[in-house]
């Protein structure tokens, strides 16, 4: 688990171009949107993007990405659980 | 002032103005469910064109050029306006042009140099003849009104005498693959200011309107007297929380108008969840909240460069016949305010109306239009 | 219309009336630069395209000393050749025929318009006014300058106004050619 935290946290930074941003300025407990990262609704729309290309995960109702999408830590979990690559 | 001397809507439902009306007051619409067109995955519903049906005029055109092309020419062949003149201006206006030749199955033997909206531009101006240097306004969803804007300005300031204003864009794979992934398509007919809506459908069409200065013109014209532009200042694809740019400009051409004389506010009314929110509470804080509201979407999507033009065209025409148009596909209330929307055709003696638009890039426009003359 | 100030940026550098900005870069490297010599602290920066990147560093230049945040009375008036090429061209390449590789972005397909960069300076500054973006073959100023004095006259609201060219075609072909209008 600690391994897909680290590595979604990569993808992160990199898909969502957070260029002054490392893995390690990011608490995978902490709430990614809201104040935290300064994320916004293309960014979750582009974590859809993310979960469909790279573990196979398809999200059909973006409303549903707020749960999945609250802390780098509910992500790996769903992450787990659901992927299909 | 700046006068109305011809204008033609070609869509899916007609290739006139008054056929446009003729479908739209049945009760016609031109969204369609498509499987597997352009190649792509998810199944969609839009308004799309018959290619093959669109005029070609000769080798040399493109198929948006084409679709531009033949719009024009209707128009222009309603009035005796020259297009070879210099004091005639053409503005286009869209938001991806050529863009469709960007995709390896329809590149064709076309330069790149074609993707250039105002080179499109010049082979549209130059198949008339007309050989001065042309004005492309891309400003999203509002195109159609800055287009019309920017002609009121031009005429005003006596850079040119007429203007001829056509507005299109074709909904290529590039377009719709971008609003799926938006997840901002409803895959049903759309549903505006609808408790139940679920998105926008694209939608393909050309429209055209000259202007001319308004002592030109017969004195019943339609005249196009204020325009407004004005920026959310909020976000790049989100509307406004507070309607913030679509009030601004409501206000900025209703004000000191009394708006009694209003027969209806042709609203954008894309049907996407924030869109139709965000109008309800522009037009309350603009104080129309009692004027009648309607929307076109339902019947032809959201034809992007070509919706100000088209929707400002078919509610001249609209009123010309008495009648504010209904909004298709709306049944109960879903917003905030109690906008009052035109469920069905309804009659009326008004002459005068607002067309309001918003679009990415935070930019919200609205126009003012009255009829002259007496009725 | 009065023009106070004018900045030019090319692949090469950049101009504030005519006077070189002492930073070093060349292409999207320059504009990174121009940014941390200008913001600094506006991470968004990094997920604008090509285009809005380049309007955005060269409006920071401009504006530096007349900011006037938070008004209405201040039109963002840009022009351009090659509307968002660049960018569609990104666009197009996430979109290919070949079905294991269709992933549209949603945040690359936002800034496929040329007038997101008009918005981007709205938002920087909390600008409420008019934004237009036109598209010309050619940078005319003559033709500019006479769209930039309508907007003057036409809408009383508006009392000055960041206008002029900003087009972005490669990596080592763009232009920024902007200034800062006063209508008296």
């Amino acid at each position: 688990m600690e391994q897909l935290v680290e590595e979604l946290k990569k993808n992160i930074i990199e898909v969502l171009n957070l260029e002054d941003l490392q893995p390690d300025d990011i608490d995978a407990a902490a709430p990614l949107f809201g104040e935290g990262l300064g994320l916004d609704s293309i960014d979750a729309l582009e974590l859809i993007v993310m979960m469909e290309k790279n573990y196979g995960i398809k999200i059909k109702d973006p409303a549903e990405g707020k749960e999945i999408f609250k802390s780098i830590d509910a992500m790996a979990e769903y992450v787990a659980a659901h992927r299909t690559k | 002032m700046i006068a109305k001397l011809a204008d033609n809507i070609y869509s899916p439902l007609g290739t006139t103005t008054l056929d446009n009306y003729r479908a739209v007051a049945n009760h016609r619409s031109a969204l369609r469910r498509y499987r597997g067109e352009r190649d792509l995955p998810e199944p969609f519903t839009a308004s799309l064109l018959d290619r093959d049906a669109l005029p070609r005029f000769g080798d040399g055109y493109t198929p948006f050029e084409r679709l531009a092309i033949a719009s024009v020419a209707d128009a222009l062949g309603r009035c005796g306006l020259d297009p070879t003149g210099g004091d005639v201006l053409f503005i286009l206006s869209t938001t991806k042009g050529n863009i469709e030749l960007l995709d390896p199955h329809c590149r064709g033997a076309w330069s790149d140099e074609r993707l250039a909206p105002a080179v499109a531009a010049r082979v549209i101006a130059g198949h008339f003849g007309n050989r001065r240097a042309p004005l492309v306004v891309s400003n999203a969803c509002t195109s159609g009104l800055c287009a019309q804007i920017a002609a009121m300005r031009a005429i005003g300031a006596g850079t040119c005498r007429s203007a001829i204003v056509v507005g299109a864009d074709l909904q290529s794979r590039f377009i719709i693959s971008g609003f799926q992934a938006f997840h901002a398509l409803d895959t049903e007919p759309c549903r505006p200011f609808d408790a139940s809506r679920a998105g926008l459908n694209a939608g393909e069409a050309a429209a055209t309107v000259i202007y001319t200065r308004a002592d030109l013109a017969p004195a019943d014209a339609w005249h196009a007297t204020r325009g407004a532009i004005r920026n959310d200042a909020n976000h790049i694809s989100g509307p406004s929380r507070t309607g913030e740019g679509s009030f601004r400009a409501l206000q900025a051409v209703t004000q000191g108008f009394d708006t009694v004389r209003l027969a209806v506010v042709n609203v954008h009314g894309t049907a996407t969840p924030y869109n139709d929110e965000m109008e309800a509470i522009a037009l309350d804080r603009a104080g129309l909240l009692d004027v009648p509201v309607n929307t076109l979407k339902g019947y032809y999507g959201h034809t992007m460069g070509a919706a100000g033009v088209l929707e400002t065209v078919l509610t001249m025409c609209a009123l010309d016949h008495g009648t504010v148009l209904a909004t298709r596909g709306f049944n109960t209330l879903g917003v905030s305010r109690r906008v009052n929307v035109s469920d069905s055709h309804r009659p009326t003696a008004g002459r005068a109306f607002v067309k309001l638009l918003s679009g990415f890039g935070g930019c919200n426009a609205a126009m003012l239009f009255e009829k002259g003359g007496e009725r | 219309m009065n023009i106070i100030k004018r900045v030019t940026i090319t692949p090469a550098g950049a101009a504030i009336d005519g006077y070189p900005v002492p930073v070093d870069g060349r292409g999207m490297e320059l504009l990174t630069a121009l940014y941390r010599h200008t913001a600094g602290d506006y991470p968004k920066f990094f997920k604008m395209d090509p285009l809005c990147r380049l309007g955005f560093v060269a409006t920071e230049l401009l504006l530096d000393g007349d900011r006037r945040n938070g008004c209405d009375d201040r039109a963002v008036i840009l022009f351009n050749r090659n509307a968002s090429i660049a960018n569609d061209r990104r666009y197009q390449a996430t979109i290919p025929h070949d079905s294991e590789h269709f992933f549209p972005s949603p945040a690359v397909f936002v800034y496929t318009l040329p007038n997101i960069v008009t918005g981007e300076i709205a938002i920087r500054n909390r600008y409420y006014g008019e934004t237009a973006c036109y598209i010309l073959e050619n940078n005319d100023q003559t033709i500019i300058e006479e769209i930039v004095g309508q907007a003057f006259d036409a809408d009383p609201a508006t009392t000055s106004a960041v206008a002029g060219w900003v087009d972005f075609n490669t990596e080592v072909d763009f232009l920024a050619d902007i200034f800062l209008a006063l209508k008296q």
